[in-house]
């Protein structure tokens, strides 16, 4: 779905002089990029690199008080975001799946779909969006009933996406796919991550593991201390390129 | 069958009954404190004192509308409906630990401090029904209060118990399915799992915590006229009945509305129990008595998820 506002020429999401604070510390400092419709970006970075909150900054989860706040500009589909409330912000078509999954834990899937579109722009198209989601992952079907915390990893990461999914995104942003899954279970996914691209979802990509975040990206991002300190797009950056800059031994900028 | 046989066996029998049916006005009184607490973690000491309150509505309602009791609950559930949306909308919303924390106070402040302010409405709520009202008991008793059904010979049952049994019955069914079946009510549940992640499901979690607590209130408004109706009342006397909600929620177990029914129906019939072989002052006593026990045996409480 899409909005088809003026703005449309202009790139889905453009950040710029992004900071991010938890209290007195500087999670974030000075991040600035954009995303046209239609790609996928991938972060890359160490644990504590600032990924989780960049991800949270974009959905309005920083801007909860004194204690976590942001500076700076974000704009979605050409207007500014960076105020709004996270209803709003995914009423307007942002959508994340969160680092750790974050079920509804005492829900049944079909129940955890079903919260996803609780949105009224949702509700009148909920049965053909499950209808839609059971059939990307045809697993989660036969288990509607089963309540969330008896399934395996796997199993929850696809509930979570598909919970992201209900809501009609423009712009999904996924925290951690991979993160605890078996390496078959992450090729099964990323191949519904590329099902999902395909459906004309803009994506952003936080990856800990650097040859599958190269391989799905139109763009990526090496994020170290608050900082982006690599950016390119895959077939432009080595691994060495990468790791240094994961690493912070060897910082270097590519166009 | 020996003479004495037959009446420890009625007794027994008038004791179940009787005991059961007040059960299930034990469990409307627990069920709205039970239901604030599982959504927002929140322990709303002011509990029985805005069911005196409702009881208060319902007996103005009464007296100047000239409204039979049991219709004043057309007023009364409504109105307790608004106050507990109003309350933790404008109140409760903004000392609770996520209001706290975005403050950047310690998350033990934001578990104390509703605690503190529901104390202290309690206080402020029990002592302006008595600026208004005086401390005269008062009552909305008509001659269903009096009036029983007698199933045998020696076997009676109080109408009017009947009648809030059943509408304890229907209260729990319906809280149940809009928990379950309706968009509000899932959001409800899932709010209360995750606020941050329902927030991302575009769940407004300040107005779904008021909802909860309007839901609440309004059953405790309906609790409210059941108490109006079967004894009098005093400004002072909400505390008691916060007592038997905790009481109930400790034997049936947080967080399940079956759990409300059994614990409301077990500490009901004890205390009649009691009541009828120790006398009146046993009641209470064996009321902790269970309670005790449960706490003692099973601190989840036998329904807990
Ligand atoms: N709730 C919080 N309160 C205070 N500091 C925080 C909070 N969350 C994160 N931080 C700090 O902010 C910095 C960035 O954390 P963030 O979670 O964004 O990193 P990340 O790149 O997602 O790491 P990971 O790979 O471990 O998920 C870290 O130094 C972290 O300690
Ligand atoms: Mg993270």
């Amino acid at each position: 779905m899409s909005i088809l506002a003026p703005e449309d020429d202009g790139p889905l999401l453009r950040v710029a002089g992004l900071s991010a604070y938890y209290g007195e510390l500087r999670a974030l400092t000075n991040i600035g990029f954009e995303i046209e419709r239609g790609e996928i970006l991938s972060i890359i970075g160490a644990n504590g690199a600032g990924k989780t909150t960049l991800l949270k900054s974009l959905v309005g989860l920083m801007n909860r008080g004194r204690m976590a706040r942001i500076e700076g500009r974000i704009e979605f589909e050409g207007r500014a975001i960076e105020n709004l409330a996270t209803e709003d912000i995914v009423n307007a078509g942002i959508a994340l799946v969160p680092e750790g999954r974050r079920l509804f834990s005492r829900l049944s899937v079909q129940e955890n779909l079903m919260a996803g579109a609780y949105l009224p722009r949702c509700r009148s198209t909920l049965k053909e969006r499950l209808d839609e989601i059971y059939a990307l992952f045809p697993v989660l079907a036969e288990r509607r009933r089963q309540i969330v915390s008896q399934m395996s990893g796997g199993e929850q990461q696809m509930v979570a996406i598909g919970r992201a999914l209900m809501s009609s995104p423009t712009l999904i942003l996924f925290d951690e796919l991979s993160l605890g899954l078996a390496p078959f279970v992450v090729d099964d996914i990323y191949r519904k991550v590329s099902q999902i691209h395909e459906l004309g979802v803009t994506a952003i990509v936080i990856e800990q593991d650097m040859k599958r975040a190269l391989h799905v990206a139109s763009h990526v991002f090496v994020m170290l201390e608050g900082h982006v300190v690599l950016e390119g797009k895959p077939e432009n950056v080595t691994e060495e390129q990468v790791s240094a800059a994961y690493f912070g031994t060897g910082i270097e900028g590519l166009g | 069958m020996s003479e004495d046989l037959y009446w420890t066996l009625i007794d027994i029998a008038n004791g179940l009954l009787s005991g059961a049916m007040l059960g299930g006005y034990y469990a409307i009184i627990s069920l709205g404190l039970a239901l604030v607490f599982g959504v927002m973690r929140l322990v709303n000491l002011a509990h029985g004192d805005w069911l005196i309150v409702a009881a208060y509505i319902a007996a103005v309602v009464v007296q100047f509308l000239g409204f039979p009791p049991f219709v004043s609950l057309i007023v009364v559930v409504p109105a307790m409906f608004v106050i507990g949306y109003a309350l933790q909308r404008y109140l409760l919303n903004r000392v609770s630990v996520q209001a706290m924390e975005e403050k950047g106070m310690s998350s033990n402040f934001g578990l104390m401090s509703p605690i503190l302010v529901t104390f202290g409405m309690s206080i402020v709520i029990a002592h302006a029904l008595l600026g208004i009202f005086a401390s005269d008991a008062t009552g909305i008793k008509n001659a269903l209060s009096y009036s029983a059904i007698r199933l045998t010979q020696d076997l009676s049952i109080s109408t009017l118990r009947l009648i809030f049994f059943g509408i304890a019955g229907a209260i729990l069914v319906s809280v149940h399915l809009f928990l379950h079946r309706s968009h509000a009510g899932r959001a409800i549940r899932a709010a209360s799992d995750d606020p941050e992640v329902a927030s991302l499901m575009g769940m407004r979690t300040e107005r779904i915590y008021a909802l909860a607590s309007a839901i609440s209130l309004a059953v405790a408004g309906v609790a409210g006229v059941a108490v109006g109706m079967s004894r009098t009342f005093q400004p002072f006397d909400g505390p008691q009945f916060l007592l038997i909600a905790f009481g109930v929620v400790i034997v049936g177990g947080l967080g399940s509305i079956a759990g409300s029914l059994v614990g409301g129906v077990l500490l009901g019939i004890t205390q009649v129990l009691a009541g009828t072989y120790f006398g009146p002052s046993a009641q209470l006593v064996a009321g902790y008595m269970l309670i005790l026990f449960v706490l003692a045996v099973r601190p989840q409480g036998l329904f807990s998820r």
